[in-house]
């Protein structure tokens, strides 16, 4: 066959062609198999959900470690935080209270603080945007002579989300021999 | 771990350092996000410019061959043709392959990208972490757990052992070995000054759940009785970690909050 050589330089780019095809296809292919597994990955309910609940945690031990924190020097920016971390009631609560309360620590001069030692979410409505919290706390309370007094508390907070950002709009401590429940 | 003594009850225990948690969840969350939307900045850009465009042309490289250019197929037989396509296969042929090859890689990280970014989302902390997520298993975890707790710290000043036999099979671990030691410390006290105990857990967070541990706060009601006294209760906040064996939730530390 004197043809053979010339008619093999004329399909020589095919199988390469080919090769590179097939490679193509499958890097399309793989790319297309990942990204939508990152996709479901992504927007998998779950996984939000997982989001809400460690942010309302987060937002819940801040909150209730700001509403038992107050410096008497500085009572202002203590009772904006306050505020701001608060909604709904709670919120008018401390709104309505505020210029009493201000009065009662200036003229009792003590700096309290607040330490979470730990928390937990027991419920989580992430349509509603309701959450529920426990906070075990230590507050520690400097009166104007020195002496510091510590107390550990147990806190049962309510979240609401608004805006997208959880505030309480409830907290109370959780009662000691009182009726149990959930 | 908090036991009621025989002469006090249930002073606050100092504990150790906070952890936390929740914040590093946070953060540990937030980062697969950012990751996930790097493969695109991390496009390889090793080609020359405009692989794009010429990506676009090479994408059917054997349609551009048949076809063979402008130029009219000459009619002096295959021995031309071939020729011709073989001179001319010079000039634009490795612009051509570089840029299947560069569309080809980019594919392939792209994917590579993909893959990683959800790897990095299912293994996230807070995804891992199936507390509420998993109701079934949250709610499961929890009963058992404030029912070893009541089982274990409840006792009658005649029925210690029932309390006792309950920690051999509720606790293990660290949880187990402190219990032991408590007990044999206060074990003839309890008996010769008649005390009760009753333990009752008030409200039980999960912290974490991540399938065979877990992490719980727990607050406890402590109602306790010497002989015929008055009961005092008193308040007590634990976290509990404990460890799914054969099917059962045993508790292997206990840390007074």
């Amino acid at each position: 066959m004197p043809r053979a050589p010339r008619v093999l330089a004329g399909k020589r780019p095919r199988p390469l062609t080919a090769l590179s095809l097939t490679l193509a296809l499958v890097a399309a292919g793989f790319a297309a198999w990942a990204g939508e597994d990152w996709y479901a990955a992504a927007h998998d309910d779950r996984a939000a959900y997982a989001a809400q609940r460690d942010e309302a945690l987060a937002a819940g031990e801040q909150a209730v470690q700001n509403l038992n924190t107050l410096d008497h020097r500085d009572l202002d920016r203590g009772l904006d935080l306050w505020e701001s971390s608060t909604t709904g009631e709670l919120r008018e609560q401390l709104a309505s209270g505020r210029e009493r309360f201000a009065e009662q620590v200036k003229a009792a001069k003590t700096v309290t603080t607040a330490r979470v030692l730990s928390g937990a979410v027991t419920e989580l409505d992430d349509r509603a945007g309701r959450a529920r919290v426990l906070v075990a706390l230590r507050v520690t309370v400097k009166a104007p002579d020195g002496a510091k007094t510590e107390k550990d508390s147990r806190m049962l907070g309510e979240l609401t989300r608004s805006k997208s950002r959880w505030r309480l709009s409830a907290l109370g401590q959780a009662p000691v021999g009182g009726a149990s429940a959930g | 771990m908090r036991l009621t003594r025989p002469r006090r009850v249930s002073a606050p225990a100092p504990t150790g350092p906070v952890t936390a948690d929740s914040t590093d969840d946070e953060a540990a969350f937030d980062t697969p996000a950012t990751e996930a939307a790097r493969p695109e900045p991390g496009i390889p850009g090793g080609e020359p410019a405009g692989s794009g465009t010429t990506g676009a042309r090479a994408g059917s490289p054997a349609e551009a061959e048949t076809r063979s250019g402008p130029e009219p197929a000459t009619p002096l037989g295959e021995e031309a043709e071939a020729g011709g396509r073989v001179s001319r296969r010079s000039p634009g042929g490795r612009p051509r392959r570089v840029a299947a090859a560069g569309i080809v890689a980019v594919l392939l990280a792209g994917g590579c990208g993909f893959s990683y970014g959800a790897h990095r989302l299912r293994s996230a902390e807070a995804t891992r972490n199936r507390a509420l997520t998993d109701t079934e298993a949250t709610a499961r975890v929890a009963g058992e757990i404030d029912n070893a707790l009541a089982r274990v710290f409840s006792y009658t000043p005649d029925g210690t052992t029932t309390a006792e036999r309950s920690a051999r099979t509720l606790l293990d671990g660290r949880a187990a070995r402190q219990y032991r030691e408590l007990f044999a410390r206060i074990h003839d006290d309890l008996a010769g000054q008649r005390i009760t105990l009753s333990t009752k857990a008030v409200r039980t967070g999960v912290i974490e759940l991540d399938g065979d541990r877990a992490r719980l706060l727990v607050f406890l009601d402590q109602t306790s009785r010497r002989g015929d006294g008055k009961a005092t209760t008193a308040a007590a906040q634990l976290t509990v970690t404990a460890r799914l064996v054969n099917d059962r939730w045993r508790i292997v530390d206990i840390k007074a909050r």
